[in-house]
């Protein structure tokens, strides 16, 4: 049985090699056999050369990949760094103190469907196109899932918990501190989650509209000079970046909250 | 006394589970018989791998060795009916929906399939509640819908996983007489099975007692306690010592 | 006691709150340098553009090209999304060649492929489209997918001794099990869709909210920009009460109210 099993996993690796042989293949001869126009597509072992080469030259979009590729990232942690030390504590209390949450939430349901996006002409006009206007915009879209979901974790908290602790004479701070926030906790981390992913998206969004570096700048200025693999490098760029911070974030919960890991 | 004949014979049946943390024994060298149209109770500790045996009967795992012979042959997959203890009905289904499922997957036509799941509906005192949907039901009322859905396969043998082992006490005394009445009003072969003893005796024409983990068949015992029965009656309290100073501990 | 005063506060306190968002809003708009429309200034734009065409196109059509755009997609992305979701969910073999690929492309935001899409298409109609599928279709996938593998093995069981075939078990018991999550998929979808089309329309267009509102930053009309982002956001907000009550609707069992 054990050996059916062992089989059957290495039929599937097999599967999966191959899918992605197939798919690297197709690309290739696409462009190879001119299928498609070097002007849209660029073949993957172009995409590696421009790759290699982007990773010390500063031509043709002004600079190194690795130069935009840390512009972005500290742009991306600090606002979403700040909006996670705001957004989670904001969030918690508006979960607790009911009448906070009676003052606070009607701004925030005025303000919360907007998409972080569309606040980026605004903010171009009113703080530039500057390190700043764009924090400010990757906040925005970084707080609202932080807010959210400390609130709801609160709401969420287990009425008997809450009850037992009262039986105990404990004041409310008491409850908030040791009951509310640790059983909430959960949802926070899924807010963050949430949140660290809104950062990563509406950065790039906001260097390709306003900006003069940065990973979204380079895949804007390859299409203005119409540089596929350019755009391609820096798409995978951003995507292998986005999920490498979300394996750097699991392994932070895995060692903060061992409990969402364990069966 | 009438000699009925064997509607399943189970010879030597294991099974061992292989996980990362080892080997499981769950199911050793298990050996009986069901009578046609009898009530026979499966009566073990928890999580001796009761759950297992019926799945094993009811096609849905395998055993590693031993025979399951049933009268007329391997009924085929749909021909067997299974209640489980935690209803597994499809929540998006109404109570004829759910009811009417088997007959439908084997391509009966809507009015014949709604006409015999109607009946069942009545069968189980759930008349009225057809459009209701599983969530708008009482644990009870759920079970009974599971009872009715398995019924309405049309197969003659009926499993039960631990039907009652989810509802509140009073429920349980109710759905215990219940199945009875079902049972009696259509007469069908029952493999039902329980962790608890009132239970077992309460229902049983035969309760075949396991023992705890792997489970193997310690004793047989015949029931011929006429019906309805009492908790109290003498008879039912003796036999029940018996069969707990039987039973293995429950850890 | 307790309640009664909350119940109090209920009336008073978000009251309170709007007027203190508009106070602080007007408060911004006072400075004689300051970029920011007051609220009386950003009605009256909108009112302007509601009668008064932009390039052409009354607010109402520069919503509805917005709007078309996000439906045709979804239409598109649900139904290829849903396949893969299910293929991938259901089927191992089919798991093993699809997924890896779909794991590489997963984590590029939507939006990082407008450049590359422009390139492709220009900027006719279907760029658009394409981003806005792309957008709303990884959700759609990620939630099926999720959905199928969140099936109560016991509902699985119930629909094989039933008599269910392969056929059956998927299309009878495993599709109907996972609509909530399906829905909850659209759900994702539709915002990070709505995203995805004011982003596009911000990058290339000649119509639509996102361009409306791009307009407003080249022009230096801040009220126009406020007008716009206001209107995305109530935009934003029908949508997802429609598709509240369309839950209501396609899963009673699961968002119906009875109890």
């Amino acid at each position: 049985m054990n050996k059916t099993k062992k089989q059957g996993k290495t039929k599937y690796l097999i599967l999966s090699i191959l899918g992605l042989t197939v798919f690297f293949g197709i690309w290739q001869a696409a462009v190879k056999l001119g299928w498609v126009s070097e002007r849209s597509l660029k073949a993957p072992t172009d995409i590696i050369q421009t790759f290699i080469y982007k990773l010390t030259n500063k031509s043709p979009d002004g600079a190194t990949l690795p130069t935009h590729f840390w512009f972005s990232l500290r742009l991306a942690l600090s606002s979403f760094a700040i909006a996670t030390i705001i957004g989670v504590p904001l969030g918690w209390f508006m979960g607790f103190y009911k009448k906070l949450d009676m003052l606070l939430n009607p701004i925030f349901e005025i303000v919360r469907p907007i998409p972080p996006i569309a606040w980026i002409p605004i903010v171009i006009l009113t703080l530039g196109i500057g390190f700043q206007a764009k924090m400010f915009i990757i906040f925005v879209a970084a707080f609202v899932p932080n807010v959210i979901n400390s609130y709801l974790g609160i709401r969420m908290t287990d009425m008997t918990l809450v009850n037992v602790a009262k039986t105990y004479g404990a004041t409310d701070w008491e409850i908030f501190t040791t009951v509310c926030i640790p059983s909430s906790l959960n949802m926070v981390f899924t807010g963050i989650r949430l949140s660290l992913n809104a950062s990563w998206t509406t950065l790039v969004a906001a260097e390709m509209l306003a900006s003069t570096k940065g990973l979204g700048y380079m895949i804007q200025m390859g299409r203005t000079i119409i540089r596929p693999d350019i755009i391609i490098v820096g798409m995978f760029s951003i995507g292998i970046t986005g999920a490498l911070l979300n394996i750097i974030l699991n392994l932070f919960e895995k060692k903060v909250a061992p409990w969402r890991y364990r069966d | 006394m009438e000699v009925r004949k064997n509607k399943i014979m189970v010879e030597n049946l294991c099974k061992t589970y292989h996980t990362n943390s080892g080997d499981h024994e769950v199911l050793k060298d298990i050996s009986f018989n069901v009578e046609e149209n009898e009530f026979l109770v499966l009566l073990g500790p928890g999580r001796c791998g009761k759950t297992v045996l019926l799945n094993i009967l009811a096609e849905l795992e395998e055993q590693d060795s031993g025979k399951i012979i049933f009268d007329g042959g391997r009924p085929e997959m749909g021909n067997i009916g299974l209640v489980f203890q935690k209803y597994a009905l499809f929540p998006w289904k109404t109570v004829m929906g759910n009811v009417e499922m088997s007959p439908k997957l084997k391509g009966v036509d809507k009015a014949t399939r709604q006409a015999n799941a109607q009946e069942y509906i009545d069968l189980v005192g759930l008349h009225g509640f057809e459009k209701h949907l599983p969530k708008q039901l009482s644990g009870g009322m759920k079970q009974r819908v599971g009872i009715a859905r398995a019924y309405a396969t049309e197969a003659d043998i009926m499993l039960m996983d631990e039907p009652f082992g989810a509802l509140d006490a009073q429920t349980r005394y109710s759905m215990e007489d219940a199945i009875i009445n079902i049972w009696e009003k259509n007469k069908r072969t029952i493999v039902f099975v329980t962790n608890n003893v009132e239970e077992a005796i309460y229902l049983g024409d035969r309760i075949i007692l396991l023992s705890s983990r792997p489970a193997t068949i310690k004793k047989e015992y015949k029931v011929d306690l006429p019906r309805p029965r009492s908790y109290t009656d003498r008879a039912f309290l003796e036999l029940r010592n018996e069969i707990v100073a039987n039973t293995d501990l429950d850890v | 006691m307790d309640s009664k005063e909350v119940k109090k506060w209920y009336y008073v306190l978000p009251i309170i709150s709007i007027l203190m968002f508009i106070v602080l809003w007007i408060f911004l708009s006072i400075p004689a340098d300051s970029m920011i429309p007051s609220p009386k200034e950003t009605w009256l734009r909108f009112a302007d553009i509601c009668v008064h065409p932009i390039s052409q196109a009354i607010l109402i059509v520069h919503i509805w090209s917005s709007l078309r755009r996000v439906l045709i997609a979804f239409a598109f992305a649900i139904f290829l999304g849903v396949l893969l979701g299910v293929g991938l969910g259901w089927s191992k073999t089919f798991y093993s060649i699809f997924d890896p690929v779909f794991e590489l492309l997963r984590p590029i935001p939507p939006i990082a492929w407008i450049p590359l899409i422009i390139l492709w298409c220009g900027i006719g109609e279907l760029p658009k489209i394409i981003i806005v599928f792309i957008g709303s279709f990884v959700s759609i996938v990620l939630n099926t997918y999720a959905g199928i593998k969140d099936i109560d093995p016991l509902i699985i069981n119930a629909g094989k001794v039933l008599g269910a075939n392969k056929r059956q078990l998927l299309f009878e018991v495993a599709l109907p099990a996972t609509i909530p999550a399906i829905l909850a998929g659209i759900r994702t979808a539709l915002s990070s869709g709505w995203m995805c089309v004011v982003a596009a329309e911000m990058i290339a267009a000649r119509q639509g909210v996102g361009f409306l509102i791009v307009q407003g930053q080249q022009s230096g009309d801040t009220a126009l920009i406020v007008a716009c982002m206001l209107v995305i956001g109530v935009v934003s907000m029908l949508m997802s009460t429609f598709l509240s009550k369309m839950e209501g609707v396609l899963c009673p069992w699961k968002f119906g109210k009875t109890k």
